[in-house]
């Protein structure tokens, strides 16, 4: 275990406007396991994209070393010349076609153009045996599988390249324990032969139980490599974290009134596996004035819990909902709007903004009910409503009919949080209030959650920013597969501690 | 920037901007037409001829009003046409049967009602794809149209019916040109000035968007297909009048040229944007084209040609609007 088998030096990735990886520099060497750990943002998955080739050379400075070699990868082909074979966390599968096709998909067995399908399930079959997975077969469709199996099928297809290294992304996402064991086992006994592999994952008991050495990444930067048994849990989470000492967050103390607004039970199913809940008996309560912070992974199912309220989300999800103490039927955002619930999605361009249309008809699109006439709209009422939220939130605009295309993440994120504002909610849900805005734009809308709740409204905010979490929060709740395991008061919430309950 | 510089930058986006405006891509070919038509052939411009240019558009025109609004939407409909037939067959049989005029009318109009709720269930309600469920559709319905009429046209109406698609006020200012104005100014003032307007490019502009802020997306959408449907089966009505005969393949191919009308006139095949005034004005430049070429004394045989040219134009058009919209905004 001497010699390195890759080596990345320097790299340094920049999308426009931020510095993705600086100066990052990976050593693996031959039959090891690395493990690579970080927050939500750390810059993980972007290495990733550039040692598996899906950003070519030339769109990010500094080298890749194969075996003491520089090389360049223009594609993902060229990287999988060389050995490197990824297993994301995303599932990609041909849905239609067989387990068999899927393992083979690219070296398919057979003479000249015929394909030799008497081989192809034999091989496929003596993998599956190898794995242990005895539920799988191999003439089966892949659309019939649950995710848990479908990444195990992912993981076979890069085994079966007899790669030199194995990238594998969050890989236990999806699986059940067993499944976890299978991995565990043939992550092994690759190591043994001489294969090298980067493992990524948020699960710091994985990495103690699989890795050899750790590294730990923090906004783009490498912050430590360890051996594995020479640093403790909480050393690593602490470098995961870091030391931000910026204060961006005006947190002003609203006295915190009674209770506004419970739910109990809420229970959303897993979209793509079966018998699993991502949201699993959730039940909190928020007060008036207050900001309840939901914390936890990307994935922990903090958006199904919001979507799930405002009656966004709809299939098999159970839940009771009080408002002020009476019990209400949401089952569509309109009905949840009548409530005097608003919500702030988290993806601006998919479900937050119409791209075509002005600020003003954005502004106003929550609230066309409310405003004076039946049939027809009044222009006039319109242009000046929006035109206070506008001068208020202080947009960056030529005007309030300028088309929101044009705007920048921030600015559209203002008339996102405008639209809800006319419509004067009771509840706020707001979820990742302040994702890809710049530094500005990010303390004007903490100033203006102030505003709002020193207003009397109350603010629900799942955010995956950890200073946003801490520093805005008045009670925080964590989640961790789809259940509250952690509730931290205002004087308990720290990074720390919401990482440990994330981690759970 | 030296002057030149600074002259072509001006240049440029002066013509972005005229290029994003929705209609004057339409007014322009439109008055060269009329130009290049009427240096060819004078009688063009005979008002007897312009009347019946614009009486020939109107038929088009009520169909596209309401297919304006659905590719609003963000859906489409080639079943128009067979609909039209449909709809005049309906209240040619009605007629024929001795139900009252007004009656048959109604029927003729609910026939397309039902085809629309029907359409509406499978695009909407199954979520399938509008170009295979309508296809299917236009097939279904020809094929109806030929199993009731044995393709024979029906005739023998009252002339209390025929009335209302040959009659005119002021010699030739016919009924169909006052009911297709009205209905276009009451569909231009809705789009523009109502709040349901405002929901349905809403719901066409970003139907994820639209459904959080609590407008109903699904019933918006369905009634949209039904409404193109029964305005199709309008128009059926109103030339089974004008031709005193419910003809079985009188709607055959105006999908096509009504759908190629909409989206000249600038509304968008992605949904979110559109103009009554856009596709008044396509409407009328394909009217145009089609007397044109028979003043021109060019073989009908090349109408169908040029309206296919005419048709993969509007819809780069359509992606170029679209692209310098996004740009500029």
């Amino acid at each position: 275990m001497s010699e390195s088998i890759l080596e990345m030096r320097n790299v340094t990735k920049t999308f426009p406007g931020v510095k993705a990886l600086s100066n990052v520099n990976l050593d693996l060497k031959k039959g090891e396991i690395l493990g690579i750990c970080g927050e939500n943002g750390a810059g993980k998955s972007t290495l990733m994209k550039v040692l598996s080739g899906s950003f070519s050379a030339n769109q990010y400075e500094g080298d890749i070393l194969i075996n003491g070699k520089e090389v360049r990868f223009d594609s993902v082909a060229t990287a999988q010349s060389y050995g490197i074979e990824m297993v994301y966390q995303e599932i990609n599968m041909l849905m239609m076609c067989t387990v068999a096709e899927n393992i083979f998909i690219n070296n398919i067995p057979g003479e000249g153009k015929f394909v030799d399908f008497k081989k192809l399930f034999k091989d496929t079959q003596e993998l599956l045996d190898y794995a242990g997975l005895t539920d799988i077969y191999p003439k089966e469709i892949a659309h019939n599988l649950n995710s848990g199996q479908m990444a195990m099928v992912s993981l076979l297809r890069a085994y079966a390249k007899n790669p030199k290294v194995l990238v594998l992304d969050e890989p236990t996402g999806a699986l059940t324990n067993n499944e976890v064991d299978i991995l565990m086992r043939i992550l092994n006994e690759l190591r043994d032969k001489g294969v090298s592999c980067i493992y990524i994952s948020h699960k710091l008991e994985e990495i103690y139980r699989i890795c050899d050495r750790v590294m730990v990444m923090r906004d783009g930067e490498v912050v430590g490599t360890h051996l594995i048994n020479e640093v403790r849990e909480d050393e690593l989470i602490e470098e995961m974290i870091g030391r931000k000492v910026v204060n961006l967050y005006p947190k002003e103390s609203v006295e915190i009134g009674e209770e506004v607004f419970r739910v109990e039970d809420i229970v959303v199913p897993h979209p793509t596996i079966k018998n699993r809940n991502i949201v699993d008996h959730v039940s909190f309560k928020l007060y008036k004035g207050e900001i309840l912070g939901i914390g936890g992974l990307v994935g922990a199912g903090r958006s199904e819990i919001l979507g799930a309220i405002f009656g966004q989300i709809k299939k098999g999800v159970s839940k009771k909902v009080f408002v002020k103490g009476r019990e209400v039927t949401i089952n569509s955002p309109a009905d949840a709007m009548e409530v005097g619930i608003g919500f702030v999605t988290e993806e601006r361009k998919q479900n937050g903004i119409i791209w075509m249309l002005s600020i003003k008809d954005n502004i106003v699109l929550a609230s066309l009910n409310d405003l004076p006439g039946k049939v027809f709209v009044d222009n006039k009422v319109e242009e000046s409503r929006a035109q206070e939220l506008y001068d208020q939130l202080h947009i960056k605009a030529p005007s309030i009919n300028t088309k929101v295309v044009s705007l920048s993440g921030g600015n559209q994120q203002k008339v996102v949080i405008s639209k809800w504002l006319l419509k004067k909610p009771d509840i706020l849900l707001i979820d990742e209030p302040t994702r890809g805005i710049d530094v500005g734009a990010k303390a004007e809308i903490y100033k203006l959650m102030n505003e709002l709740t020193q207003s009397g409204i109350s603010i629900i905010m799942v955010s995956s920013d950890m200073p946003e979490l801490v520093n805005m929060s008045d009670r925080c709740l964590v989640i961790s597969n789809g259940r509250i395991t952690g509730e931290l008061s205002k004087e308990e919430i720290s990074d720390t501690a919401v990482m440990k309950a994330a981690i759970m | 920037m030296n002057g030149k510089q600074k002259n072509a930058s001006f240049v440029k986006k002066a013509w972005s901007v005229i290029m994003s405006r929705r209609e004057v891509g339409t007014i322009i070919p439109l008055i060269i037409m009329v130009i290049v038509i009427s240096s060819v052939n004078i009688k063009f411009l005979a008002i007897g001829n312009l009347l019946d240019v614009l009486r020939t558009a109107t038929y088009s025109f009520i169909v596209a009003i309401a297919l304006t609004f659905l590719m609003i939407t963000g859906g489409m409909d080639l079943s128009i046409g067979a609909v039209t037939s449909f709809g005049g067959v309906v209240t040619g049989f009605a007629l024929v049967a001795g139900i009252p005029v007004p009656v048959a009318i109604l029927l003729g109009i609910l026939s397309g009602a039902v085809v629309g709720l029907i359409k509406a269930f499978f695009v909407i309600g199954l979520d399938l794809p509008p170009f295979i469920v309508t296809l299917g559709i236009q097939y279904a319905i020809n094929g109806l149209i030929n199993v009731l009429t044995e393709g024979m046209a029906i005739t023998g109406f009252p002339q209390s019916f025929k009335e209302i698609g040959q009659g005119a006020i002021f010699d030739k200012l016919y009924f169909t040109i006052i009911i297709a104005v009205v209905l276009g100014v009451i569909f231009h003032i809705i789009l523009t000035k109502s709040k349901f307007g405002r929901r349905l490019i809403a719901a066409g502009g970003n139907s994820e968007t639209a459904y959080l802020a609590g407008i109903n997306v699904t019933r918006i959408k369905m009634g949209m297909h039904v409404l193109v449907s029964v305005f199709a089966a309008l128009a059926g009505v109103l030339m089974a009048s004008r031709f005193a005969s419910a003809l079985p393949a009188v709607g055959s191919g105006t999908e096509l040229t009504i759908m190629a009308s909409v989206i000249i006139g600038g509304t968008s095949t992605f949904g979110g944007s559109g103009s009554i005034w856009g596709t008044a004005i396509g409407c009328l430049l394909l009217a145009v084209i089609t007397n044109g070429l028979v003043l021109m004394r060019v073989s009908s045989y090349w109408q169908n040609l040029i309206f296919g040219i005419i048709l993969l134009l509007s819809i780069v058009l359509d992606k170029y609007r679209q692209k310098t919209s996004e740009k500029n905004a």
